[in-house]
């Protein structure tokens, strides 16, 4: 396929979208900046900086399901449309666990106790995330490795439905508050500065959430840069049968992935839990299509790139909106829109590399 | 002993999988179906024939993983299937009687297990008798299931059952009588002409209920139709089509609704609804033009969501009534009578199926059609070829958003009523698996798709709350067994044929 030389482009209307879209949402922008920013001046540095930092910690969390988006997508070039209700399974599954902590009353017997009791939380929430994630790929990908690309992505979108509905008629619709330890309440407990006259509370979940973040970032560069298992699945997202012709089994690489991607996915869970003290069935389908964005923003298939973009695309959610002077409703329309953005102006992402368009 | 291994294998499969069903509350919705059709007052018998049915299944499944060929072998196999799997649902039935019985409100964790749905696996019985009473039938139904797949191995037969069912097709077919019907000219017209003859006819006899029932799965015709171009002819994965349906149904509310002022008729604002659903075809599909698979389908998921958030916000409440929508949307009238109840509207969808089915059939065979299929099998090798696949992208996205904007101005029009909550997600998935699973490109196909996956689920009330659960499922098992859908067009059936032989054979 790769023989064909493509035919030169000389289409005329496609050349003239682009600089237009460009023009006039460059355009738009100045102008909202400048009457929020210099006519109407409602907000103070304090509520600025508030932003920031939950948009900061938003991303943190945005960024680690971004990393499973673009493990997938790197191995297998699809995108794995389920990954955000493995998220949502992983939340559930840590909230079970803080919730049995809580009735035998462990969880706030002394600190040492609670740390063990979120810590237990985080590692069931990754084994289930794993769990449902190499099942997943076991039963609705790997018949479909050789089918056409619509088609695991039609049993991608399947699979998501699957887990959303099975939530729901197992656990219920209701919305379930997360026992937080006393220690990390949420929205209570953490470190207060003062800008401007004002208070801004550092929460201690968003510390949490955001230097966990970073360390399941460095873990899984080490994992991929440096080890064994990461170095053959470089190799398969090369080029799969030569892979195979290297003695890599390729179907155990692949699963590997899907495991990988299933531990941040379940680690993103309870961070989301845990932070916005919110779990319902729905609760992954949002932070899954932001964290799609992020992916692609950040270039997809590029694991530092993926973090960048979460980070990016948490900011700007929550800045934006005051920013801009739009109504903080219309916030989820402002992350699908960055997506649109970007693919159209920069398909590779901030730190992508030149993908063929057979791989994008 | 990699035949003992593989047999608790097959136990710890069926094991999770009837863990689930139980979990999910399928146990006990079986039971309640099975008990009304055949009247009877306990719902045990479908639960257990349900979880019988797979531990059968998990004890031929350990036949076929450890290739048992004595009757010995064979036996052992399922036991250790069976006993695995009944050892896994005895825990959980016995974990979950002991719960209820300690006072844990397990209904509050797991919904579906209440005390009733509970009954049903226990017998009523205390928890440790229970679990062993379950360990005991799931066991024998391990054991059963190995012997019967050793038997139909054995004495071959599924084959002779395949021999009998193709000899009878073949005496069928061999009939002078069906040779001829076959070959006679205008069979596929007659056919036609006598299922519309019997849809005419039959709102006349039909309750409100159905008349109301069949418009619904007529409009998801209309609209699977529509998405069927873009999805099944042009081959661009849409998620977001529940916009254009939204963007017709809104035009007809904004323009007939009192609350506006405008207040025009019906049959002036169905022509401009979808138009307007066509333009912004158009205008999504300029951006997306250059993007494939899987971006585009986010992207368009992103379009649709950015819509229906923009509907329900307080920005547009002046024209679309923010969350509560707009109410008093006006029906069609003819010759200044009314004629807007189900069984009017029933002739309305008519017209729309019939035009869409119509346009479908005609594009199939003409150059545009032809270029979008091209499209969809190689874009590289279509543009090569001369085909200009950007303008025929545009066209796609155009064609396909009219027929949702005319499905959208029936639907609110029909309903007297639009809001937000009309044009959720749901709505694109909806029709997507329709056409998906009733066969892509193929106008049967979609048909019956929107008969299986909106019919059905009318008449078995119980299943509404698994409908979901059942597309998500269905949607899976297509892509594995069954690419080409349910009644496929028969060159797409060849096209996934013939890639899967291709791929298989070049590996």
């Amino acid at each position: 396929m790769d023989s064909i030389v493509r035919p030169k482009r000389t289409f005329r209307l496609s050349r003239l979208i682009r600089p237009a879209i460009g023009v006039l949402f460059l355009a738009f922008l100045g102008w909202r900046l400048y009457t929020v920013l210099v006519v109407q001046q409602l907000y103070g540095p304090d509520t600025w900086l508030r932003f920031a930092i939950s948009g900061v910690i938003l991303g943190a969390v945005y960024a680690v399901i971004a990393l499973g988006y673009t493990l997938v997508y790197g191995v297998l070039f699809m995108i794995n449309f389920a990954h955000g209700d493995v998220m949502m399974l992983g939340a559930f599954a840590g909230y079970f666990t803080l919730e049995a902590f809580n009735g035998t009353g462990l969880l706030n017997r002394s600190v040492g106790w609670s740390i063990f009791c979120v810590l237990i939380a985080f590692i069931i929430g990754m084994l289930v995330g794993m769990g449902v994630a190499v099942a997943l790929e076991r039963i609705a990908y790997r018949p479909l490795r050789k089918a056409p690309r619509l088609v695991p992505l039609i049993s991608a979108i399947g699979a998501s439905l699957f887990l959303e509905n099975a939530a729901q008629l197992m656990f219920g619709t209701t919305r379930r508050k997360y026992a937080n330890p006393d220690i990390i309440a949420h929205n209570t407990t953490g470190w207060n500065i003062v800008v401007g006259g004002q208070d801004v509370l550092i929460t201690y979940t968003g510390v949490l959430t955001f230097v966990l973040s970073v360390l399941l970032m460095i873990g899984l560069l080490i994992l991929v840069k440096r080890t064994k298992m990461g170095k053959s699945m470089r190799a398969v997202a090369e080029d799969k049968e030569v892979a195979a012709l290297m003695g890599i089994n390729v179907d155990r690489v692949i699963s590997n992935t899907f495991a990988i991607s299933g531990v941040l996915a379940g680690a993103a869970g309870v961070m989301w839990g845990l932070h916005l003290a919110i779990v319902y069935h729905y609760v992954g389908f949002i932070p899954g299509m932001k964290a799609f964005t992020a992916a692609v923003m950040g270039g997809i298939g590029n694991i530092p790139g993926a973090m960048l973009g979460g980070l990016a695309l948490g900011v700007m959610e929550s800045v934006a909106p005051a920013a801009l002077g739009m109504p903080f409703q219309l916030k989820d329309v402002l992350a699908f829109f960055i997506l649109i953005l970007v693919l159209i102006f920069r398909p590779t992402g901030l730190l992508g590399e030149v993908l063929s368009e057979k791989k994008m | 002993m990699s035949g003992m291994r593989s047999s608790f294998r097959s136990g710890l499969i069926v094991g999770i999988v009837n863990t689930f069903i139980v979990l999910l509350g399928i146990t006990n919705l079986v039971g309640t179906i099975v008990a009304e059709w055949f009247s009877i007052s306990s719902k045990l018998l479908g639960a257990w024939i349900l979880l019988l049915a797979v531990a059968l299944w998990g004890g031929a499944r350990a036949v076929r993983s450890t290739q048992a060929s004595t009757w010995k072998d064979t036996s052992v196999a399922g036991l250790l299937a069976g006993v695995s799997h009944g050892v896994i649902l005895a825990v959980l039935v016995g974990l979950l009687a002991s719960l209820v019985d300690a006072g844990v409100t397990v209904r509050e964790v797991l919904v579906q297990i209440s005390p009733d749905a509970l009954e049903l696996l226990t017998f009523g019985l205390p928890p440790v008798v229970a679990a062993l009473v379950v360990l005991a039938i799931i066991t024998v139904g391990g054991v059963s299931g190995a012997l019967l797949a050793y038997a139909s191995a054995r004495y071959q037969w599924q084959e002779s059952l395949a021999a009998v069912w193709k000899n009878a097709q073949e005496k069928v077919i061999a009939l002078s009588f069906v040779q001829g019907v076959q070959q006679f000219a205008y069979t596929r017209l007659i056919v036609y002409a006598v299922g519309l003859a019997i849809l005419l006819v039959f709102p006349f006899f039909a309750g409100q209920y159905w008349n109301y029932t069949l418009g619904t799965v007529g409009l998801y015709v209309v609209l699977g139709l529509g998405l069927n171009i873009v999805v099944g002819m042009a081959g661009l994965l849409h998620l977001g089509y529940a916009a254009f349906f939204a963007i017709g149904g809104y035009t007809v509310a904004i323009l007939t609704a009192p609350q506006f002022g405008i207040e025009w008729s019906f049959w002036v604002a169905l022509p401009i609804g979808i138009v307007l659903a066509a333009l912004t075809g158009v205008l999504l599909s300029l951006p997306v033009l250059r993007m494939r698979g899987d971006y585009l389908a986010i992207v368009t998921l992103g379009f649709g969501e950015i819509i229906r958030i923009l509907a329900k916000s307080d920005a547009l409440t002046n024209f679309t009534g923010g969350p509560r929508g707009v109410r008093d949307v006006a029906g069609p009238s003819l010759f200044g009578i009314d004629v807007s109840s189900e069984f009017h509207f029933i002739y309305v969808i008519i017209l729309g199926i019939v035009l869409a089915a119509v346009i479908t059939s005609r594009l199939q065979n003409s150059r545009l059609g032809r270029a979008f299929m091209a499209m969809r099998e190689d874009e590289d090798v279509a543009q090569t070829m001369g085909v200009y696949t950007l303008k025929y992208k545009v066209l796609a996205f155009a064609i396909g958003a009219a027929f949702a904007g005319l499905g959208g101005v029936i639907f609110a029009s029909r309903n007297q009523f639009t809001g937000p909550e009309d044009y959720t997600l749901l709505v694109s998935v909806n029709v997507l698996s329709l056409v998906i699973i009733g066969g892509m490109n193929s106008i049967p196909g979609v048909i019956l798709g929107a008969l299986v996956l909106k019919g059905l689920p009318e008449m078995l009330r119980e299943l509404d709350d698994y409908r979901m659960l059942a597309f998500g499922a269905l949607l899976i098992v297509m892509m594995i067994l069954r690419p080409e859908g349910l009644w496929p067009s028969k060159r797409r059936a060849m096209e996934l044929r013939e890639a899967t032989d291709q791929e298989a054979s070049s590996l």
